[in-house]
């Protein structure tokens, strides 16, 4: 007997400790990195944080695609809506570059800080929203996992996010004002209330531009910053 | 919303139909036909007519029917354009004329109606799609609604997102006509575009309905430029590899379109493409080419959220002619096929027999026992059928007696007479039981004594004479024979000197054959009855202390001194079932007396009785030297069988009766008997005695 349940005991704890490094691994921030400070071995790190971090975003954006068409299908906007000034998205008052030309113009900085804003704007809202969604009735299982799985990228998106900068900081490539911008404007963010009127629908709307957004200037960034590799 | 319906294409929206016609505030009608035959709208529209227009106009249609048709009657209709024909009391008397007025009014109309609209508000006009190639600049196109019969002006106003101000379109004409193109400065991106078309004329404007565009989602980008194509060999297999770039407008280098590029190719001849997904990169290899000859490659691309753009112009390879056409398949067939039989051969190798049998049954031949077939095919009959005979058939009698004879039981009776024999029993007394090697003996008496190793040895040694070898087996032969007889109960005893058994107890029972009595009785006795050869040979066997007296014969030495056994005291009679021959008796072992100094028992032949039946009396004790006139025997004369007639010297005792002889058998016997006779020549008798040694010398 006493054998039997140190057996499972140490079975259920092995489990335990696999399970726990593995949900560790799979996390975005959580790229090797080089022990020696030698130049090769970081920049091939940052490289591939960058990819992991693109594949990461191209994935949010995705899911926000197709829970927006859900929707459209759905809940079909009226002929109303065709006509009246549009929405109007609570990350809105965060500046981003609407061109080409203003991305690339943009530092990287302040491109960076951007994409940190957007990222930390959408954290909360989501949240709610998948709340919101999981107490609805009309939305299937289906969708509301998304919107739960959409909210759980996006906070670890923001973690690739930081180790990116971190990572560009620490080389060299960025100055280290980046991660001090970060907090309050962020948070003033998503502190106000704007969002809450929102619907879901608008919501949804102003996501998907949003990681989009969010994408396209990871992919500015890195082609700026690591030019060789894939672009 | 309509944003991204004029994203997907130029949606088909219904032009207004034009109204058939007005009622304008006046009397007048305006009929607006269409270009179908006038005289058949004019019927179907004063159909119409009747319906919706009010009395007044009714009247006045009437009016004109009742002009137009010639009759009075009220209420008819007739299709009447612009009919301002005054209405006058008078009635044309011609239909022909008022249908020639009517013709004549009604061709201006038409050509005019043909001609255009006159003055009419312009149609709607439809925003068919907008695209952007390269998400920096777009360009939005329409469908122009009708004309309204007055030069009708487009434009295209649009407003941004969040923001109330209306814009116009800065650029109708470098997209062509009917579109306007927005440039680089006038493009945001991630920001929605109201636009609508309005078309204008002198009488009116029309709204198209409007769309909302964001950039990102309307992109499609020019097809791939420059693609080439080559032909490349790998081991000796050819394969295409197409390369390609972005279209020069979009850019992927710094990141700002992701281009996922797609090829198809084909045989010039084929009708079916092959596509394959090339992702990213901007080269890509076709290595399953079928066949040769000239095949066509075409590359688009597509942005990671966005439309596919048109195939590339065809670039054309010419690909050599090789045999690569399921030449794998064919090595796996070979390869395989030549597995299956090879098994197959191996299978039948290994079953060829059951085959065979199968196939080709064996013709039974003949089974016969010591038929050979070679002999058959030598063709020499003789010698197969000798060959079928068995030498053992049919088998002599003596042999199957031989072989047929049970176990001879042994009695034995143990005496003090007898432990005392056994005890002097000698090494010469071994000889009597003539236990030769080439005999077997089965009774088991070897075990019990030892003095049958003497015995073999003795055999061995006469086995090597080449001379009297023969004679030495029978004699010994008869050795046993004699003492199977004295000893137990024979069954049957063939006539030959059965080979084998012997009895090699010399007991009481041994017989002694040292008396002869009358001539007659001895030359009877000697005849052996056809059963008893036995006896004889084991008298003959006894005689001369059996095998002392051959050997001394076979080896030509010194006679040895006989050894006759000495009867018991007991004066026991030993007797067989069988007859016991008394051949031996003629043979009295003379010598015997005087020179076997030890004790050892002997048996004397009593008589010969009329049946051929020894009868033995053990010789009594004692004096083993010369009993007188006992011991050695006279030849009396000699038979003409070669029968040598031995007889008691001396004393002619009562209680000796003359023992019978018998003939020994003729066969075997004969010539052992030949070899104990002493020949008319020979036979030095000395003393009536016997001479062991000439006796040797007869022929055997």
């Amino acid at each position: 007997m006493m054998h039997g349940t140190i057996r499972s005991v140490s079975c259920v704890w092995v489990v335990w400790v696999c399970l726990f490094f593995c949900s560790s691994v799979t996390m975005v921030g959580a790229a090797p990195i080089c022990a020696n400070a030698q130049g090769g071995c970081h920049v091939l790190s940052l490289a591939n944080l960058f990819d992991r971090v693109i594949q990461h975003s191209a994935r949010t954006h995705g899911i926000s695609n197709n829970l927006h068409t859900e929707f459209e299908q759905y809940f079909m906007p009226s002929k109303n809506h065709i006509g009246r000034v549009s929405r109007n998205c609570h990350t809105s008052s965060i500046l981003t570059p609407n061109g080409k030309d203003n991305a690339q113009r943009m530092a990287r900085e302040e491109l960076t800080e951007v994409i940190l804003k957007l990222l930390v704007a959408w954290r909360d809202p989501l949240w709610h929203f998948h709340q919101s969604m999981a107490h609805h009735h009309d939305f299937n299982n289906f969708s509301s996992n998304k919107a739960l799985e959409m909210s759980n990228m996006v906070h670890e998106l923001h973690k690739g996010v930081e180790k990116v900068a971190e990572k560009m900081q620490v080389l060299g490539i960025i100055s280290n004002t980046v991660s001090s911008l970060v907090s309050p404007e962020a948070l003033l963010a998503s502190d106000s209330s704007e969002w809450r009127p929102m619907r879901d629908y608008d919501l949804l709307y102003c996501f998907r531009r949003d990681s989009n957004k969010v994408q396209n200037y990871l992919k500015i960034l890195k082609c700026r910053i690591i030019p060789e590799h894939g672009c | 919303m309509a944003t991204q319906d004029v994203g997907a294409g130029p949606r088909p929206s219904p032009a207004p139909a034009p109204a058939p016609f007005r009622i304008t505030g006046t009397r007048e009608l305006m009929l607006r036909l269409p270009r179908a035959s006038p005289l058949v709208r004019l019927v179907s529209l004063s159909s119409r007519l009747t319906g919706c227009a009010s009395r007044r106009e009714r009247a006045l249609l009437g009016a004109a029917a009742g002009v137009h048709h010639g009759r009075g009657t009220e209420g008819r209709e007739t299709g009447k354009t612009l009919l301002w024909l005054p209405l006058s009391g008078a009635k044309m008397r011609n239909v022909f004329e008022v249908m020639l007025l009517l013709l004549l009014l009604l061709l201006p109309l038409v050509t005019a109606h043909a001609g255009g609209q006159p003055n009419s508000p312009p149609g709607k006009p439809v925003l068919t799609s907008c695209r952007s190639p390269e998400k920096e600049t777009f360009t939005c196109w329409w469908k122009p609604g009708s004309d309204g019969g007055l030069s009708t002006k487009h434009s295209l106003f649009y407003r941004k997102e969040s923001s109330d101000a209306v814009h116009e379109c800065p650029d109708y004409r470098t997209a062509g006509e009917n579109s306007c193109f927005f440039n680089k400065n006038n493009t945001a991106i991630w920001v929605n575009y109201n636009i609508t078309v309005v078309a204008t004329n002198s009488l009116g404007s029309a709204y198209s309905d409007p769309v909302e565009v964001d950039v990102v989602y309307i992109v499609q980008p020019n097809p791939p430029e420059n693609v080439t194509v080559s032909v490349m060999e790998d081991k000796g297999w050819p394969f295409l590899r197409v390369s390609w770039e972005p279209p020069r407008k979009a850019d992927t280098r710094s990141g700002w379109i992701t281009l996922v590029y797609e090829l198809r190719v084909k045989l010039k001849e084929e009708d079916d493409w092959e596509t394959h997904l090339a992702g990213q990169q901007k080269m890509f290899n076709i290595l399953s080419l079928p066949s040769g000859g000239e095949y066509q490659v075409e590359v688009r691309c597509r942005p990671d959220h966005g439309f596919w753009s048109e195939w590339s112009s065809t670039s054309k390879a010419n690909v050599p002619h090789h045999f690569r056409r399921d030449n794998s398949t064919w090595i796996l067939m070979t390869v395989f096929f030549a597995f299956t039989f090879l098994i197959v051969a191996w299978l039948l190798h290994l079953n060829r027999h059951n085959l065979k049998r199968c196939i080709l049954p064996p013709v039974p031949g003949p089974k016969i026992k010591g038929f050979d077939k070679k002999l058959l095919k030598s063709g020499k009959s003789n010698e197969i059928f000798s060959a079928l005979v068995v030498p053992d058939y049919p088998s002599t009698p003596s042999s199957n007696y031989e072989d047929l004879l049970v176990d001879y039981l042994e009695v034995y009776v143990p005496t003090e007479r007898e432990l005392q024999l056994e005890e002097s029993k000698d090494p010469h007394d071994d000889r009597l039981k003539s236990d030769s090697s080439t005999s077997d003996s089965d009774s088991g008496r070897g075990s019990c004594d030892s003095h049958t190793l003497l015995v073999d040895k003795e055999a061995k040694e006469e086995a090597r004479q080449a001379e009297c070898g023969q004679t030495r087996t029978e004699v010994q032969r008869s050795l046993k024979d004699w003492d199977a007889l004295t000893y137990a109960q024979i069954d049957m005893v063939g006539r030959d000197v059965p080979s084998g058994r012997v009895k090699t107890w010399p007991s009481l029972y041994s017989p002694l054959p040292r008396h002869s009595s009358g001539p007659l009785d001895q030359q009877s006795s000697l005849q052996m009855a056809k059963q008893h050869s036995l006896s004889t040979s084991s008298f003959l066997a006894q005689e001369a202390s059996g095998e002392s007296y051959w050997d001394v014969c076979s080896h030509g030495e010194l006679p040895r001194p006989l050894r006759a056994k000495t009867p018991p005291h007991r004066g026991l009679r030993a007797r067989s079932d069988a007859d016991v021959s008394g051949a031996g008796l003629k043979r009295a072992p003379a010598g015997p007396r005087s020179l076997a100094p030890h004790t050892s028992e002997y048996v004397e032949v009593q008589r010969v009785n009329n049946k051929d039946v020894v009868l033995l009396q053990p010789v009594v004790t004692g004096c083993y030297q010369a009993l007188p006139g006992e011991v050695y025997s006279k030849v009396k004369r000699v038979d003409s069988d070669n029968i040598l007639l031995l007889q008691r010297e001396a004393r002619e005792e009562d209680g000796y009766p003359g023992a019978e002889q018998e003939n020994t058998t003729q066969k075997a016997s004969a010539c052992v008997y030949a070899a104990v006779l002493v020949q008319d020549q020979m036979a030095p008798m000395v003393n009536g005695y016997v001479d062991t040694a000439t006796m040797c010398t007869l022929t055997c």
